[in-house]
């Protein structure tokens, strides 16, 4: 498979700040590829260096084959680009401000602005400037869409996007990877892409924590347990002796002990566990991530 | 060129704001002329300056229709408002686009920051275009009523001057955008242009060094008085010269440094 996306040791600094750390990875065509990291991870600072909105300190990287920066405006018609900071101000209607990145990117067939639009719920005729941060958000959206481009850069998409949304946005996805389109698309939330990313990069404080497929990811996510158990003396021992939990606290409150405990990847056990208790309340949560993924990889305590 | 219309359109309420000013300007000094230049009462008020100041802001010129639509319109307000407009546009174009984040959206799509750069130069010099022109015609129109007694070849001569020393003004917003990136330090720097040649022209005499002022972009453009005595070509090539490097500046810069950090 050839490559969308390649980097070597690509790195960005700021002074004495490092925004990235060398980074070396490649998106294969027609992947769906997530970047996950909280603020100040790199994310942004990546993309950006695929547009050539910035340019690296060090290293290189070859963008469908070429230099961005050589690469130029023709490359850019190729790319489509949300960024992370949508700000449009304007008093254009929101067709119009469309009509002028139609212009300025690849060529767009008559009818496609529309039909994202209808399918994202865009008013196309409200002015841009009045416009909520999630219709801006779905104005980026079209943008970057609507001229099919072969790689797709979209700095966290979902934010502001009510879930129906969310979810006609994935669907979006799926469709750009069955037409061969690469997607790059960045998250601080992993729920947000899972659906959509075939492969993830996770990154944090500039630096590249670990790539690899979701579900490898998924194995090793740390999830919190909360549960409401009938209080019982074994209910401690019971769970502390588990492997890959940790962190069990039992509150006891009258008949009843308020359970809380952290699991790495497979529920398996534990919840085979629990069952011998009378359980009259469960619920597993999502990590953040920075208290699981980053955090294990770099065996810090969460 | 699809910037270039993207920027007209959306600061067209914004031009068309500023050409009625210029307009109301105009038709505030031009129809006193009869009744203030030349007449006794004027030459009273001019004996209470000293020669130096009186020719500072040009009141020593005040007894000829050129001269009074040189010290109150080219000289002062005409130049007041067309050096705000383009310092403003000049901001906003590069330095207010990459503050807001809409730099960063253009650029990632197909155009070059020259022509970024390009695009909004030429978006700044129809607009200032149109200003100086709203201004020169309803002067031309009051030439009669007024009794201005002014050529339209000499008019054309002083509007081309007031245009191209106004683009400097606009032109140096601009690179002080490219530069820094922030509008407040590239509206400072089309300030500090419009300043520094307005006050270098008029203090060169005062403070005996006369030459300060041929360093003076004001100088460059109204320094032979256009308006009594037509083209002075020397000056307009200077201001010319001057927009260029500051246009190429800006490009250059721009080119070469990265967006919205």
């Amino acid at each position: 498979m050839t490559a969308a996306v390649v980097t070597s040791a690509l790195s960005k600094r700021y002074g004495a700040t490092a925004a990235l750390a060398p980074l070396t990875l490649s998106v294969g065509a027609g992947q769906v590829f997530g970047l996950i990291g909280p603020n100040g991870a790199g994310k942004t600072t990546f993309m950006r260096l695929l547009l050539d909105i910035i340019r690296p300190s060090g290293g290189s990287v070859r963008v469908l084959g070429e230099d961005p920066r050589r690469g130029g405006a023709p490359l850019r018609r190729r790319v489509g680009y949300l960024p992370g900071e949508l700000r449009l101000e304007s008093r254009a209607r929101a067709s119009e401000l469309l009509e002028h990145y139609a212009r300025i990117s690849g060529p767009v067939r008559p009818g496609a602005t529309e039909r994202l639009a209808e399918r994202l719920q865009l008013d196309l005729g409200q002015q841009v400037g009045k416009l909520s941060k999630g219709n801006k958000q779905k104005v980026g959206l079209v943008q970057a869409f609507m001229h099919r481009p072969e790689l797709l850069v979209l700095d966290e998409p979902t934010s502001g996007l009510d879930p129906l949304v969310q979810k006609e946005f994935l669907a979006l996805v799926r469709e750009a990877k069955e037409a061969g389109q690469t997607v790059i698309l960045s998250s601080h939330v992993l729920s947000e892409i899972e659906a959509a990313a075939d492969r993830v990069a996770v990154l944090h404080k500039g630096e590249l924590v670990r790539v690899g497929a979701l579900a490898e990811l998924r194995a090793s996510q740390r999830r919190r347990l909360r549960a409401t158990v009938a209080a019982s003396t074994a209910l401690e021992g019971a769970l502390s002796s588990l492997e890959r939990v940790s962190a069990v606290s039992v509150v006891e409150r009258g008949a009843e002990a308020q359970l809380s405990l952290l699991v790495e990847g497979d529920v398996d056990a534990l919840v085979k566990a629990l069952a011998r208790f009378e359980v009259r309340d469960l619920l597993i949560e999502e990590p953040e991530l920075e208290e699981t993924i980053i955090g294990y990889y770099r065996g810090e305590p969460s | 060129m699809n910037l270039l219309r993207r920027e007209l359109r959306e600061s067209r309420r914004a031009t068309w704001a500023w050409a009625l000013g210029v307009v109301a300007a105009v038709l505030l000094y031009m129809p006193f002329y009869p009744n203030v230049g030349g007449s006794e009462m004027m030459e009273t008020y001019l004996r209470m300056f000293s020669p130096e100041v009186a020719r500072l802001f040009g009141l020593d010129q005040m007894a000829s229709g050129a001269g009074y639509a040189q010290a109150t319109y080219f000289g002062l307000m005409g130049f007041v408002l067309l050096a705000i407009a383009a310092t403003g546009w000049g901001s906003r174009s590069v330095a207010g686009a990459e503050a807001s984040g809409a730099l960063e959206l253009t650029v990632a799509h197909g155009v070059t920051r020259w022509q970024v750069v390009l695009e909004a130069v030429i978006a700044l010099l129809a607009r200032v275009g149109v200003l100086s022109l709203a201004g020169s015609v309803t002067i031309w129109a009051l030439n009669g009523p007024a009794q201005l007694n002014l050529t339209v070849g000499n008019l054309a001569a002083v509007t081309t001057a007031l245009f191209l020393l106004t683009s400097v003004v606009g032109a140096a917003a601009l690179l002080g955008g490219a530069v820094s990136g922030r509008p407040g330090v590239s509206t400072a720097t089309g300030a500090f242009v419009a300043v520094g040649a307005y006050a270098a022209n008029g203090l060169a005499g005062l403070a005996g060094v006369p030459w300060l002022a041929r360093l003076s972009p004001f100088y460059w453009a109204f320094g032979q008085d256009p308006l009594t005595s037509g083209w002075h070509v020397g000056g307009l090539l200077a201001l010319l010269a001057a927009f260029t490097l500051l246009v190429l500046a800006s490009g250059w810069v721009l080119a070469r440094r990265d967006l919205g950090t």
